[in-house]
């Protein structure tokens, strides 16, 4: 077996034995009720099957945006560590500066603090208080 | 690319300003009651302490160097150094005019809001880079969507901020589209940059191929509507009369600062390549700009709704400046037209906001003035705020010896210049671009000395409930502190205009010096180019 392989191997075993133990655990000690409201697919408190102009809740979509929210911080987060590969030494020289690498680092450091205010805003305006 | 450490210490007043509007609009939301009038000074000393940091950083810069320096996204140079203290100014006048009444609930948002926005006009005051350009840009614009609709509750309300919200993002879409053409051809998102290193002014200039001036279409229609240039103007009238004085006045000022810093790096000195397609379309589109601006103001009786057309007039004056600094651009001879569009743009963003503060210090949180009978007679029961009112007015005008009144002779008369000076070809072009500017100059007077009439010799309304500022105090101080500041600084430039003047023409200079001359330039000037090399061949040595 070549040495890559293993972790690979040890890996997906990981994965499969997390996703079957958790299906079994929950089949197997979770409460079972079989009224017809929880055997409606996706039932999350919608009525899966109705007119398509429905109303709904619009708190639904503030808490699409504070999804958004963590959602552009992890896709932000790539472009990040790639264009500052060079600080690493693996690309081009970085700048000859003392504390280089730790700027790197406070750059993310209030970018991720900034979506972290936000969210507290977001908290402490009742976003997440549903009557 | 690599973060360049000064790059964060030439942000330094947009760092300081970011900072504070986050604490801000965090703290607001757990301070409740009183907290306002805390957060408002707040706000204007950190505005004033981006100032302060704003002098400091680059204060020393000025004194040693002529022409400023090419840092990669952000250049640093006089006309960015001249408009942030624009966008500065501008933004402090607007914290000042927030009305304690009105803005109770949601007021330290607001204020927040006017900080971000701030910051967006000072980085698209410098950036040299599409991306960050789009960045200051959308940064004016999505702080203003949700202040339009924090301004008003009403079915008018409602309607301004869905009309601006579409048509803000459809231009933002023109913009984009026509960055992706510019991107496409230069393969770099540099804008401008020193020889050796790609730009979209090289690609351009080296290779002008259709697709060059259907970006350059599309750009010039998405900034168009930040100006409110004619053709994209439409929303304006009606969000303008839709919303409050306070959004009003940002709708007024900041996107034109904005954008006519953005159509001034990219457009004018970064599409040389396309120059004589650049100062047609400016040409064209000033004319059909001003004239309906003005046109159609002369029939309106609402303030506001006046106020509209009259700031789509002065962007089709501000876009005379654009024409001649287009026309005249890769020439050794500064013509002056950049020069006079950002001095134009100066004088107009304080007499406009003036305005408007004036007219918000009439009201209270309750009612607001907003038609031309509303300030029948002011000049009997409020002296001080229709002599404002008037400073500003015969500002706008351009009456002497007002700042307006330089503000359009600098830019008729950089036509002018344009048109004996420059080539043939354009000489009719020009003078007749600076006679329909005379002309309208003369409609737009009409309209604004009938509000002078109004205030002056008519009899105020004689129910009393069409009285403003009848009971109590009225729309408040600070917004009467912001009228009486920017007058102050309307008639100082009108008197003064030196120092305004000198820092204008230093921003332009500062920007030929900057590049590297197109290469028609090259083959057609011989002793004259040997000095813009030379000055270009000082900027490569280290600063001090």
């Amino acid at each position: 077996m070549s040495p890559i392989l293993g972790p690979i191997l040890l890996f997906a075993l990981l994965a499969a034995a997390l996703a079957v133990g958790m299906l079994a655990v929950g089949s197997l000690v979770g409460p079972r009720r079989n009224t017809p409201v929880k055997e409606m697919p996706y039932e999350s408190g919608m009525d899966p099957v109705h007119d398509a102009r429905r109303r709904f809740d619009v708190r639904f979509h503030l808490v699409a945006i504070a999804f958004l929210l963590f959602d552009v911080e992890l896709v932000f987060l790539y472009p990040w560590a790639v264009s500052n590969k060079a600080v690493d030494g693996i690309g081009a020289a970085a700048p000859d500066l003392p504390f280089f690498p730790l700027i790197i680092f406070a750059e993310l450091l209030v970018f991720v603090g900034m979506l972290g205010l936000g969210f507290v805003y977001a908290w402490r305006k009742g976003l997440f208080r549903w009557p | 690319m690599l973060t360049d450490p000064r790059t964060i210490a030439w942000l330094g007043p947009e760092i300081v300003l970011i900072a504070a509007a986050t604490g801000i609009v965090v703290a607001g939301a757990f301070l409740r009651g009183s907290a306002f009038a805390t957060m408002r000074i707040i706000a204007a000393v950190s505005i004033l302490a981006a100032g302060a940091a704003l002098r400091v950083g680059e204060a020393n810069h000025w004194m040693t160097t002529e022409t400023g320096e090419w840092t990669g996204p952000l250049v640093c140079d006089p006309l960015g150094f001249l408009v942030r203290h624009l966008a500065l100014f501008a933004g402090l006048l607007l914290t000042l005019m927030l009305s304690r009444g009105a803005d109770e609930r949601d007021g330290t948002e607001t204020l927040g809001l006017i900080l971000f926005l701030t910051v967006g006009a000072m980085i698209a005051a410098r950036a040299n880079e599409l991306v960050l350009v789009f960045l200051g840009l959308e940064l004016v614009s999505i702080p203003t969507y949700a202040l339009l609709y924090l301004g008003r509750n009403d079915r008018d309300g409602s309607e301004a901020s869905a009309k601006y919200f579409f048509l803000s993002i459809l231009s933002s879409a023109f913009f984009l589209y026509g960055a992706s053409f510019l991107y496409g051809i230069a393969g770099t998102t540099w804008i401008t940059a020193p020889e050796g290193i790609a730009s979209i002014r090289d690609a351009v200039s080296r290779d002008p191929q259709p697709f060059a001036m259907l970006g350059l279409a599309l750009v010039v229609a998405g900034l168009g509507f930040k100006l409110a240039a004619v053709p994209f103007h439409f929303y304006a009238p009606d969000v303008y009369q839709g919303t409050n004085h306070r959004n009003a006045a940002i709708l007024a000022v900041m996107p034109k600062v904005a954008g006519l810093a953005v159509l001034i790096r990219l457009v004018v000195m970064g599409l040389p390549g396309v120059r004589n397609e650049v100062w047609q379309l400016a040409l064209v589109l000033s004319v059909l700009t001003m004239t309906v601006g003005n046109v159609c103001a002369l029939w309106q009786t609402d303030l506001r709704r006046m106020m509209a057309y009259s700031s789509i007039a002065h962007a089709g004056y501000l876009l005379i400046g654009i024409a001649v600094g287009a026309a005249a651009v890769g020439d050794p001879l500064p013509y002056g037209g950049v020069a006079a569009s950002v001095y134009y743009l100066c004088v107009y963003s304080v007499a406009t906001i003036g305005l408007f503060a004036a007219l918000q210090s009439l009201g209270d949180g309750s009612r607001r003035v907003d038609s031309l009978d509303h300030v029948a007679g002011l000049g009997v029961t409020d002296p001080w705020k229709a002599a404002a009112l008037a400073v500003f007015l015969f500002s706008l005008a351009g009456i002497p010896p007002l700042a307006g009144f330089w503000g359009k002779l600098t830019l008729f008369t950089t036509a002018i210049g344009q048109a004996l000076r420059g080539e043939s070809s354009m000489t009719p072009w020009f003078l007749g671009l600076a006679l329909i500017a005379v002309a309208n100059a003369t409609i737009a007077a009409a309209y604004y000395l009938r509000v002078v009439g109004y205030l002056y010799f008519r009899t105020p309304p004689a129910t009393s409930a069409d009285l403003p500022s009848q009971s109590g105090p009225a729309g408040g101080l600070a917004a009467f502190l912001a009228a009486f500041l920017a007058a102050f600084l309307v008639l100082a430039i009108g008197l003064h205009q030196g120092p305004l003047a000198e820092w204008a023409d230093r921003g332009e200079r500062g920007l030929r010096a900057l590049e590297p001359p197109p290469a028609a330039a090259v083959r057609a000037t011989g002793p004259q180019h040997a000095d813009i090399a030379d000055r270009r061949g000082s900027l490569r040595e280290p600063p001090e």
